[in-house]
């Protein structure tokens, strides 16, 4: 029978509610030392997979955070049989261990910031104060001084955005054990932030954000969370 | 304990996030009648990053006035021939700018 895995957790006890997960498949943990593995038992492979798939395993993965600390697995995660599973935990049982630790009693909180780049970037009007090195006036010249413009329309706008990154970040200073930020990933896209938040400051993170919100018009802010810690588990290549 | 979305702009969120999306190709389409223009996409790609790091990094130097005039004149004319020979070569396939993109994660896109 394969085995369909949402999750680790830091407990090797049977689940005490009924719980159900893809399909309506009875969830069920298998220990491993300290900890479990929660799975649903398959006759065959789940296909296809779609969207509302998606769904119903990061549910499970949310109700099951409500309990215990979770490092939520991949969607979708088939072994073939149990002794695969139990294979794997033996052999990735350190690297778990030391994430369910860092990971105990924190859980995740996104943040974005959307500020008007493509705005910034029209208004944005070329250096005048070109390098001395492209003063002459030959066809290369003028194909550098172009390129070079560019180049510093680029570094301003990359500057500004850190700048109002760290003022943004600045608002979560102090609440969070771990943070990860992704810059301009797309050009007005400012900010996708995920931080790592103890339950004691969950409320604290909320009203940081709420400050922060009220702190400017021309930015646009979402908040998302509390999440299974999915950003900060450290595999062993990562 | 509930999860939260909060925003008053989700529309705008939405947008956005749908064009990170687009940053990887949901297939790659080959098949007998254009794996020579998918082979010269895959090509032409790694030459453009390769292209726009040497563009960068001239830039860095021009910046920090480390490069002598005679330099100069030798790496702009490398820089705006191959130039030239990428959009020759995006023509002879018949691609455009936007088949050539990368996203190289946490350093944005290539174009």
């Amino acid at each position: 029978m394969a085995a369909y895995i949402y999750g680790v957790i830091d407990s090797n006890d049977r689940l005490d509610a009924a719980m159900t997960g893809l399909k309506g498949t009875l969830l069920r943990n298998l220990p491993y030392r300290d900890m479990g593995v929660i799975l649903s038992d398959f006759d065959k492979r789940i296909a296809p997979i779609t969207k509302d798939h998606a769904f119903e395993h990061e549910k499970v993965v949310e109700r099951l955070m409500e309990h215990f600390t979770v490092l939520p697995f991949r969607f979708p995660t088939v072994f073939d049989n149990e002794e695969g599973v139990l294979s794997m935990m033996s052999a990735r049982y350190d690297n778990f261990t030391d994430n369910l630790r860092r990971l105990r009693g924190k859980m995740e909180f996104g943040i974005k910031v959307i500020w008007p780049g493509d705005k910034m970037r029209m208004r944005l009007t070329p250096d005048q104060n070109s390098s001395p090195l492209l003063a002459s006036d030959t066809p290369v010249k003028n194909f550098l001084k172009k390129k070079f413009q560019e180049y510093q329309k680029e570094k301003k706008i990359e500057n500004e955005a850190e700048a109002r990154i760290a003022l943004v970040d600045g608002f979560f200073d102090g609440l969070a054990a771990e943070k990860k930020l992704e810059k301009l990933k797309t050009e007005n896209l400012l900010l996708c932030a995920f931080y790592l938040v103890e339950k004691g400051k969950q409320e604290d993170f909320r009203q940081a954000f709420e400050r922060l919100r009220s702190s400017s018009g021309e930015f646009k802010y979402l908040f998302s969370g509390p999440w299974p810690p999915y950003n900060f588990i450290k595999t062993a290549n990562s | 304990m509930s999860q939260e979305v909060k925003t008053d702009s989700p529309g705008d969120f939405l947008e956005e996030l749908e064009k990170t999306r687009d940053s990887l190709p949901k297939r790659i389409a080959a098949n007998p009648q254009n794996v020579e223009k998918g082979l010269a996409k895959l090509v032409l790609t790694l030459i453009e990053l390769i292209r726009k790091l040497m563009e960068k990094q001239a830039m860095r130097r021009i910046e920090n006035g480390s490069l002598s005039e005679a330099e100069v004149e030798r790496v702009g004319e490398t820089l705006m021939k191959l130039e030239n020979k990428m959009v020759e070569l995006k023509q002879i396939f018949g691609l455009e700018d936007e088949d050539l993109n990368l996203n190289l994660g946490p350093l944005g896109k290539l174009l």
